[in-house]
């Protein structure tokens, strides 16, 4: 019994430890936020003088809450578009049987590996030709074709566990097809596409490289972008408090968002990579 | 999937092949059912993909700098030359593989004993699950910045720590620090696909070696580890690909200066700073050259499941 | 922004929509309405992005440097007042990394941006700028009113195969700053500043002289004055191939002894302008090469230090010639995308109008290119050394004119710095073979 003891404790010290060492970064920036500028180059861990003016300069101002608008606009529509596309797509991977299965899972495999870099430079020159540079479909469109390898590839790994029997059943029971499917099977597959649609959102709400690259100003540029472009008054004034609370905006609701889905998240992230 | 196919196509993967074989209605309907399924998503990711990327051959295949365009003629393979005889190039690929190792190596042991950690302890299992979640949840960049002010001296706490220290402007110091955003950035990532690995472990098996003597770390290394093979490689896989590609954290870290740029990044100062297509068409073909070698190494070399290989079945 | 641009995408989306919609089976037509619907949607939200409608003065976006001191704000002001409801010019602010600016203007007139109209381009951009065909070329009238008065070193630096593409609007070049109680007479060479850090290092007095080593583009100014003073220059007449040589290798000799001598700053690999300042003005530096901005803040951060800080003309590198140092500054050019060319014109040339340069000079430190503004009284106060400043900009060195500028500057500051580890000869050598290949779309950008 003193060993099972002994262990309780041995585990909860490297649960206190891991719990630590994660929150160290996250509560450091929150609290450059809270900063003082006369405070932020004295480089105590909490702030000594605390204030809300880098929240209320950032939240004021058109630099940075268009691209807070664009963020989540730009997020929203790709994530819808990419979970109906791999939702179709998915049913017929997990259901179906056609020639060509192979090659559109080997397809989007190869999708799910490309590096962005190698897009970026032939998208810049194509949406620069097609007038699609710094808009938002310029940024939807590649967000949807990054998006949909991941929610094939999640949402097939759900459908797979869906008892399609139940929607014979329903249809021998007197149902039209539409009506087995809405009433049966769109109420079992809805949280394999809400885990899947949270995963494709947070990865467009992430997204940078091509985000940075298919932008120039505040009207596509997303959040991350905009954060790694803002400047101070002077290039003596690095905008340090102002970085740090915008960080925090577009942190905190992503935060929340994932411990709330936290069951959902874990099982999309590990539905796909391993059997079972 | 083989429980509520039609019968007449069901086991039968050749189909397709056999195209002489009377095929019933039902199958071919179910055939151009797929097929229509398909399309839409086949066709955006062959659009925003497939078609770039023929793109980006043809373009590193030209001299074209968009700055001097009277300049721009077909010079076959004289970029790729270019590149592989710069030391720029492989300097950055000696970063990024050194960048990936070493991450992905601590992760991995890092990310094992998480997933022990939350697989066997029996107090605050939950709490200590959503706490790791939190690294996977916020924004690289946002993090990127929280290290970047970190580092900086005389505003960041670790600085302080370490005698005003600027790490930042060294190169292998700053590599360490690039590291170590990423290492905790993405370890719950490799935790949590260990984590489903250690549940294809039988309890009843460890109970049994238990039994027979075997010592804890017996256990893992003779057990645990085989068993979990399939899912270590797929993990290792992924994150290699991923950390291949590191952009966001050098990007806000050091910007690629004092040689501490990867891949992506010369890339894109090619493209931008250099304003230079054609090279940086050139260096994106190369990296996907590069991925494509990890991934092969990984999938015939160690045997590593095709990520997606169950889905056929 | 583009606004017709997502129209061009979807008639491919919808067609497939439709296509799709025919052939498929009952169940599915909900699902695949709703995918073609949201495709629709999102390129009708983003149609929706920008609408311009303007009435009364033309709205003139003028995209410069951050300025701290207020005085482009203020021509900007000045000039829309001018204007009388003409135009209206909103000064926008690019990032404070000159690489940073180069890159969003770059890109977005890449991208034919019509939502810039007067640019603030450092003064090695003219010629990439000119090149892409971004920037339009000034012609007759306004051209002879942009010529009128301004000094010659600065206006080298807006023509571009004989045209001029831009109009200075500020110019700057480094002198040598010294303690006059450390040294009774500034030194005229090179040669004779070693000896007396030298001489100083013996007597242990500050001796340290400062300048700018470290991997960027001012390494690649030191290295084009020094070039240029040897009586040679980087690239040969047309800007086709490096020419280098024995001036070349001078340059790096001299860059070379200050690394290995004792009045080295310990830091110079890594040191910019700002370094510089900061070494000088805590009193561990006897000599200083850099741009006038050092003057007044040496006057407010160490009052003491500013009685004995004086100025000087750039060491030369032969004895008896004048040094040729390299010019810098901003030239505001029109893009070629601007929807109102000629409104943009008369705005720039509004800007930098004597008055406005006066200001700039005065409240920003920022050297005129009018000639006529160092003849103002009111420069006396803040610009005591203006006659040395307008004789240096005059007399000034030009970097490399060629729209490869930036690959070429790379990989001049990759073989210089850090200046310990120049070998003058094996430098030069393979500095040659770098700028010959970044001059034929070879070279790579770090």
């Amino acid at each position: 019994m003193a060993a099972t003891t002994q262990a309780k404790i041995g585990w909860s010290v490297a649960n206190v430890v891991t719990i630590v060492l994660v929150l160290i970064p996250l509560v450091w920036i929150i609290s450059l936020s809270f900063k003082t500028p006369g405070s932020i180059t004295d480089p105590t861990y909490f702030p000594v003088h605390w204030t809300w003016a880098n929240y209320s300069g950032i939240l004021t101002t058109a630099t940075f809450l268009r691209p807070l608008l664009n963020s989540i606009g730009i997020g929203l529509i790709a994530t819808f578009i990419a979970v109906v596309l791999a939702s179709m797509a998915a049913y017929a991977v997990a259901r179906l049987n056609f020639p060509g299965k192979q090659v559109l899972i080997g397809v989007s495999l190869l999708i799910a590996m490309f590096p962005a870099i190698a897009l970026a430079t032939p998208l810049f020159n194509i949406e620069r030709i097609l007038g699609l540079f710094n808009t938002w479909p310029g940024l939807i469109i590649p967000y949807i074709a990054t998006g949909l390898p991941l929610g094939i590839y999640t949402l097939s790994a759900f459908f797979r566990e869906i008892p399609w029997e139940l929607e014979k059943a329903a249809k021998v029971d007197g149902a039209t097809p539409f009506q087995a499917f809405v009433r049966v099977i769109a109420p079992l597959a809805a949280p394999g596409m809400v885990t899947t649609a949270i995963l494709v959102f947070l990865f467009c709400w992430n997204e940078f490289l091509l985000a940075i690259t298919l932008t120039a100003t505040t009207a596509a540029r997303t959040a991350p972008a905009a954060l790694s472009f803002f400047t101070g008054n002077s290039q003596f004034a690095v905008p340090t408090g102002s970085i740090s609370a915008a960080a925090v905006v577009i942190t905190i609701p992503i935060i929340i968002f994932v411990l709330f889905f936290q069951r959902r998240i874990v099982a999309g992230l590990t539905a796909g990579a391993v059997k079972g | 999937m083989t429980t509520v196919t039609p019968p007449v196509t069901a086991q039968q993967p050749a189909a397709g092949r056999r195209r002489r074989a009377p095929l019933s209605e039902g199958a071919r309907a179910e055939r151009r059912l797929g097929w229509l399924l398909c399309a839409p998503a086949v066709i955006v990711m062959v659009a925003v993909t497939a078609y770039p990327i023929g793109y980006a051959v043809y373009l590193s295949l030209e001299r074209y700098i968009m700055s001097s365009p009277q300049l721009t003629k077909f010079v076959g393979l004289s970029n790729y030359g270019a590149i592989l005889s710069s030391p720029f190039w492989w300097h950055a690929l000696v970063v990024t593989i050194i960048i990936t190792v070493v991450s992905v190596a601590i992760e991995f042991v890092l990310g094992m004993a998480l997933a022990l950690l939350m697989y066997r302890t029996i107090w605050g299992r939950g709490g200590i699950r959503t706490t790791i979640l939190i690294p996977y949840g916020i924004v690289t960049v946002a993090a990127a910045f929280s290290w970047l002010y970190a580092w900086t001296p005389s505003t960041g706490y670790l600085s302080a720590l370490f005698g005003n220290a600027a790490p930042l402007t060294s190169t292998w110091q700053a590599i360490g620090v690039i590291i170590l955003a990423e290492i905790w950035k993405t370890t719950a990532f490799m935790a949590l696909l260990l984590m489903a690995g250690l549940s294809l472990v039988p309890e009843d098996l460890l109970k049994a070696s238990k039994v027979d003597g075997a010592s804890a770390w017996q256990r893992f290394t003779k057990v645990i580890l085989p068993l979990m093979k399939p899912a270590i490689l797929v993990a290792l896989l992924f994150r290699m690909l991923d950390a291949f590609r590191i952009f966001d954290n050098i990007f806000i870290l050091t910007a690629g200066n004092n040689g501490t740029g990867s891949v992506s990044i010369l890339t894109y100062d090619n493209l931008f700073i250099g304003l230079n297509l054609g090279l940086g068409s050139a260096l994106s073909i190369l990296i996907l050259i590069c991925v494509a070698i990890i991934a092969f190494v990984f999938i015939k070399g160690f045997g590593a499941a095709a990520p997606g290989t169950d889905i056929r079945r | 922004m583009v606004g017709g641009s997502d129209r061009q995408a979807s008639p491919i989306w919808t067609s497939l929509g439709l296509k799709r919609r025919r052939r498929a089976r009952s169940r599915f037509r909900v699902l695949i309405a709703a995918g073609g619907g949201a495709v629709l949607a999102s390129a009708l939200l983003a149609a929706c992005g920008t609408s311009n409608a303007s009435t009364g003065p033309v709205t003139l976006n003028f995209y410069n440097f951050p300025d701290p001191s207020g005085a482009v704000q203020s021509a900007a002001d000045n000039c829309s007042t001018a204007s009388h409801g003409r135009y209206k010019i909103i000064y926008n602010k690019l990032q404070s990394a000159a690489d940073q600016q180069r890159l969003q203007m770059a890109r977005r007139l890449a991208a034919h941006d019509a939502s810039m109209d007067i640019l603030g381009l450092d003064v090695t951009w003219e010629a990439e700028f000119a090149q892409a065909g971004w920037i339009r070329p000034w012609t007759g009238a306004l051209k002879q009113q942009a010529i009128a008065g301004t000094l010659a070193g600065p206006l080298k630096t807006a023509i571009w195969r004989g045209q001029l593409v831009a109009v200075p609007y500020n110019s700057n070049t480094q002198l040598l700053w010294y303690r006059s109680d450390l040294v009774k007479k500034p030194p005229a060479t090179w040669a004779q500043m070693f000896a007396d850090a030298q001489a100083l290092a013996k007597q242990g007095k500050p001796h340290l002289i400062e300048i700018q080593g470290a991997q960027y583009e001012g390494v690649v100014v030191w290295f084009n004055t020094l070039v240029a003073s040897s009586g040679g220059s980087i690239l040969n007449a047309t800007s086709t191939q490096a020419k280098l040589g024995p001036p070349a290798v001078k340059a790096l000799t001299i860059m070379k002894t200050l690394a290995s001598s004792s009045s080295v700053d310990p830091s110079l690999g890594v040191q910019m302008e700002d370094q510089n300042r900061l070494a000088m003005e805590a009193g561990t530096a006897a000599f200083e090469l850099n741009y006038p901005y050092v003057y007044p803040s040496m006057k407010a951060d160490n009052p003491k230090l500013f009685k004995v800080f004086k100025w000087a003309p750039y060491p030369s590198v032969n004895p008896g010639t004048r040094a040729k140092v390299t010019i810098g500054g901003i030239d505001l050019a029109v893009s070629s995308y601007s929807p109102h060319p000629q409104l943009a014109m008369q705005a720039v040339l509004c800007i930098r109008n004597a008055e406005n340069q006066l200001a700039a000079a005065v409240k920003g430190g920022l050297p005129p290119t009018l000639a006529s503004v160092y003849a103002n009284p009111k420069m006396q106060g803040p610009y005591p050394f203006r006659q040395l400043i307008l004789q240096q900009v005059n007399n000034g060195s030009v970097r490399p004119k060629t729209p490869l500028y930036q690959v070429v500057s790379v990989a001049i500051s990759h073989q210089v710095s850090p200046p310990s580890s120049i070998n003058p000869v094996s430098t030069e050598q393979n500095m040659r073979t770098q700028i010959n290949n970044a001059l034929t779309g070879r070279g790579l950008t770090p």
